[in-house]
């Protein structure tokens, strides 16, 4: 369950693009604290700055005012203390599955044949056994991504950062996904940032869901789910947090495109 | 904004299929060159086009042939100019394709760096390789020395041009990926933006070793000292032994087909085709 | 993040605004040029770099100065040059596209001559040159036929990929508009190609000016031409001359490309919508 020390501390955190009149702002004084060991999952409308904050987690970017804390630390570029998993899965293609897996463990001091044994688990945790030696581009979407948790999980990070993850796959993957993300996270207790547009994702997956504005975003609400796993996509509790999501969402969906 | 990695395609034959022809129709290239050899043949022999001008196929093959045999066995003419052209091009060629290499992912990879150089490059790069010859020369003298430092800088050119295009491609969103799981800064260079660029590279390669070839012929004619392929069609030219010419030709082809057809693309069969990437 | 219509791109520029930005590329473009040439001056002033084997840009400078004022010779070296390259260049084009053209569209032919072609595109251009040499002469002849021959290949070869690749179904609309011929090529075969002929002719010219600068060189009784400039430079041990003929070479080739070729495809390709994004 949920320690009460924050892992991940987002303090008052504005991010803008440009100068002068042609300035952008994508956050705007954002407050969040994220607990260890829980799932949670940021959702906003369109363009609200919520694929930003997570670039600004994982170091990609750094914020034009306030701080973000991992344990204490200040973020400031990326590091191995996180992991990431892409959208568009950025597996590295002159690699095999087990190449990519192992680079992160690799370039942190594993030893070659530590590294291997090590990505061969990870590989195995995500249901890819017999793939070890294939190239990305013979994959298909669902196991080049499930190729990207596995190589973001093997160095052992302390947060887990998903941008859209399954947003490129068909429906019928996606939801095995969802599923698949599900059992990966009970087994190896990570904490995780997930970002995504569906609310029928977020709801299925997050102890926490937390809504963004329209943009400049900033903090809108957050909703807890405390229901058991694995939950049922058609159930009453399921459906009405849905609504309470959706409320949230609503308003500022509405005003994202008035702009 | 990804780059889509796509199976490499299969090459189909083009045939209409037309039955009878299609089995002698792979005779049909053969013929225009059958025809002309024999044409040129006749002609000659029939003294109605100057021997020393457009030597005779066989000519040709008897100095060629001559070349080989005249001063074993201590060594063969033929061989040893081949061999001095062929030392010559590998030498500048690898100076060439791994200095620009080098040069090209290390600008490639920083902008200030790249806009500095880009303008640099843009001018220098359409000079002719024979034109340098003459400041070689002065430099560095006749033979081997000048040879292989115009071939270096001929082949050097579309390496950097290339290689810096690919780094400068690279999805970003790998970049990011290497560098969030904690790869250093020459691991991102060597591991990531290298073998993005391979494809890239290869072309470079392709081209700069094509460059490299026919530039170090060129200068051959100028600056080789006694050896070398240029320096052989060259010194049969001066003497007009047109046989030797048009053989020096005849080798010049081959040998770079044997060059390209061998090395660059089983090259590319084992790295950019294996990877997926389909060939720009 | 969200990015809104380009609003200039769509207006059009004012012409301050294309003059400001030209000035701006301008100057980046030539910030290196200023930095290496301070450097380099630095380094023979400071003795650096021995005076003989490497002038500085400021003897190079005076040495281009007096080249075209005083003995007025870089004029007529880069005229008869110049000369060689159009009339060499333009045979190239028209009789390269016409075998292009040819050869895409009689299969046969094409069969019966890709292998030689393909032998005779592989052989460095300045090889015909002893060739040219022992059969022309030793004079301009020899030179303009080797520019020729440079961009013949490049240009018949690039054609003929081209009209391969125009669309059949485009093709197939012409004719059943009732237009064959000549006329399908000019009005569909030609632009439809075009993309790949620009590219041939960028080529081309490539490899035109390499022939040019080659052919001078190695014909004796040349005694006129960019080429042969840097040649002769030998004889006088002049370095000086030697860098004004490379940098008269290196910038007439992308005047020639750049402004020439650029234009070409600016007009026609670009503002037809059939560039590939680059």
């Amino acid at each position: 369950m949920s320690e009460s020390t924050p892992i991940i501390e987002i303090r008052d955190v504005g991010k803008a693009y440009g100068k002068g009149s042609a300035q952008v702002v994508a956050l705007n004084s954002v407050n969040l604290d994220i607990t260890s060991g829980e799932l949670n999952v940021l959702i906003g409308p369109s363009g609200c700055g919520k694929s930003t904050l997570l670039y600004l987690m994982a170091g990609f970017e750094k914020p034009t005012q306030g701080e973000i804390l991992l344990d204490g630390t200040i973020i400031d570029r990326p590091g191995p203390d996180r992991g990431f998993v892409f959208q568009d899965y950025a597996l590295f293609p002159w690699k095999t599955v087990l190449g990519n897996v192992m680079f992160g463990l690799i370039n942190n001091g594993w030893s070659k044949r530590e590294a291997r044994e090590v990505a061969l688990e990870y590989i195995n945790l995500v249901n890819l056994d017999g793939f070890e030696h294939a190239y990305p581009h013979t994959l298909s979407g669902g196991m080049k991504q499930r190729v990207g948790i596995a190589r973001a999980l093997a160095y052992d990070p302390k947060v887990l950062l998903m941008d859209e993850p399954f947003g490129a796959l068909d429906a019928q993957t996606r939801k095995y996904m969802q599923q698949e993300l599900v059992r990966v996270w009970e087994k190896t207790g990570k904490t995780v940032v997930f970002v995504t547009h569906s609310v029928i994702e977020a709801v299925f997956l997050a102890d926490r869901i937390i809504v963004m504005t329209a943009r400049p975003g900033t903090m809108k609400g957050c909703v807890e789910v405390d229901l058991p796993r694995p939950r049922d996509y058609t159930g009453r509790s399921y459906l009405a947090i849905r609504e309470e999501v959706l409320d949230l969402l609503e308003e500022e969906v509405a005003r994202s495109l008035q702009r | 904004m990804g780059v889509s990695w796509r199976k490499p395609s299969v090459y189909v034959p083009s045939s209409d299929g037309s039955g009878g022809w299609a089995r002698v129709r792979w005779l049909l290239p053969l013929l225009p060159i059958a025809v002309f050899l024999i044409c040129w043949q006749v002609l000659s022999d029939a003294n109605l086009i100057s021997r020393s001008l457009f030597a005779a196929p066989t000519q040709v093959v008897d100095e060629l042939v001559a070349l080989h045999f005249r001063e074993l066995p201590t060594r063969s003419l033929l061989l040893s100019h081949i061999a001095a052209t062929l030392k010559r091009l590998l030498v500048a060629s690898f100076i060439g394709i791994l200095s620009g290499t080098l040069g090209g992912v290390f600008i490639g990879t920083r902008r200030g760096l790249y806009r500095f150089f880009d303008p640099l490059i843009t001018l220098f790069m359409p000079i002719p390789g024979i034109a340098l010859a003459p400041l070689f020369i002065i430099w560095l003298g006749f033979g081997d020395p000048t040879i292989i430092a115009v071939g270096s800088i001929a082949a050097f050119f579309p390496l950097v041009y290339n290689t810096a295009a690919g780094v400068r491609s690279i999805d970003p969103q790998l970049v990011r990926a290497a560098h969030i799981m904690g790869a250093s800064r020459t691991a991102v260079l060597f591991d990531v933006y290298l073998p993005w660029a391979a494809g890239h590279v290869l072309m470079g390669v392709k081209l700069g070793l094509a460059r490299c070839w026919r530039t170090i012929v060129a200068v051959e004619f100028v600056a080789a000292a006694s050896w070398g392929l240029g320096y052989m069609i060259w010194d049969a030219a001066e003497y007009l032994r047109a046989g030797g010419v048009y053989g020096g030709i005849a080798l010049l082809v081959v040998i770079y087909l044997v060059i390209e057809k061998g090395l660059v693309n089983t090259l590319e069969k084992y790295t950019v085709e294996k990877w997926g990437i389909v060939r720009r | 993040m969200r990015v809104g219509v380009d609003q200039e791109r769509l207006e059009g520029m004012s012409p301050r605004k294309r003059v400001n930005r030209g000035l701006i590329r301008a100057r980046e473009f030539l910030f290196p040029f200023l930095v290496v040439g301070l450097s380099w001056e630095l380094l023979v002033r400071f003795q650096v770099i021995g005076l003989r084997t490497l002038p500085p840009p400021s003897a190079i400078l005076v040495e281009f100065w007096d080249l075209v004022w005083n003995k007025g010779v870089l004029i007529h070296h880069l005229s008869r040059s110049l000369y060689r390259l159009t009339i060499g260049y333009l045979l190239a084009v028209g009789l390269g596209i016409a075998v292009g053209t040819l050869l895409a569209v009689r299969k046969t032919l094409r069969e019966m001559f890709m292998p030689i072609l393909s032998m005779l595109i592989s052989v460095p251009t300045i090889a015909w040159v002893p060739v040219l040499l022992i059969t022309i002469g030793l004079g301009d002849n020899t030179v303009v036929t080797a520019i020729f021959l440079g961009g013949f290949f490049a240009i018949a070869y690039n054609t003929m990929r081209g009209i391969e690749m125009v669309n059949k179904d485009q093709v197939n609309a012409a004719r059943l508009m009732g237009v064959s011929g000549v006329k399908l090529f000019a009005s569909v075969l030609l632009p439809g190609s075009l993309v790949s002929i620009i590219t041939g002719l960028r080529l081309g010219i490539g490899y035109s000016w390499r022939a040019l600068v080659g052919g001078e060189m190695l014909s004796a009784l040349v005694e006129w031409g960019i080429g042969k400039m840097i040649y002769q430079a030998r004889f006088w041990n002049s370095v000086a001359v030697m860098f004004v003929g490379l940098m008269v070479i290196s910038v007439s080739g992308l005047l020639l490309d750049r402004v020439l070729l650029k234009w070409l495809e600016k007009e026609t390709v670009e503002r037809w919508g059939m560039l590939a994004e680059r």
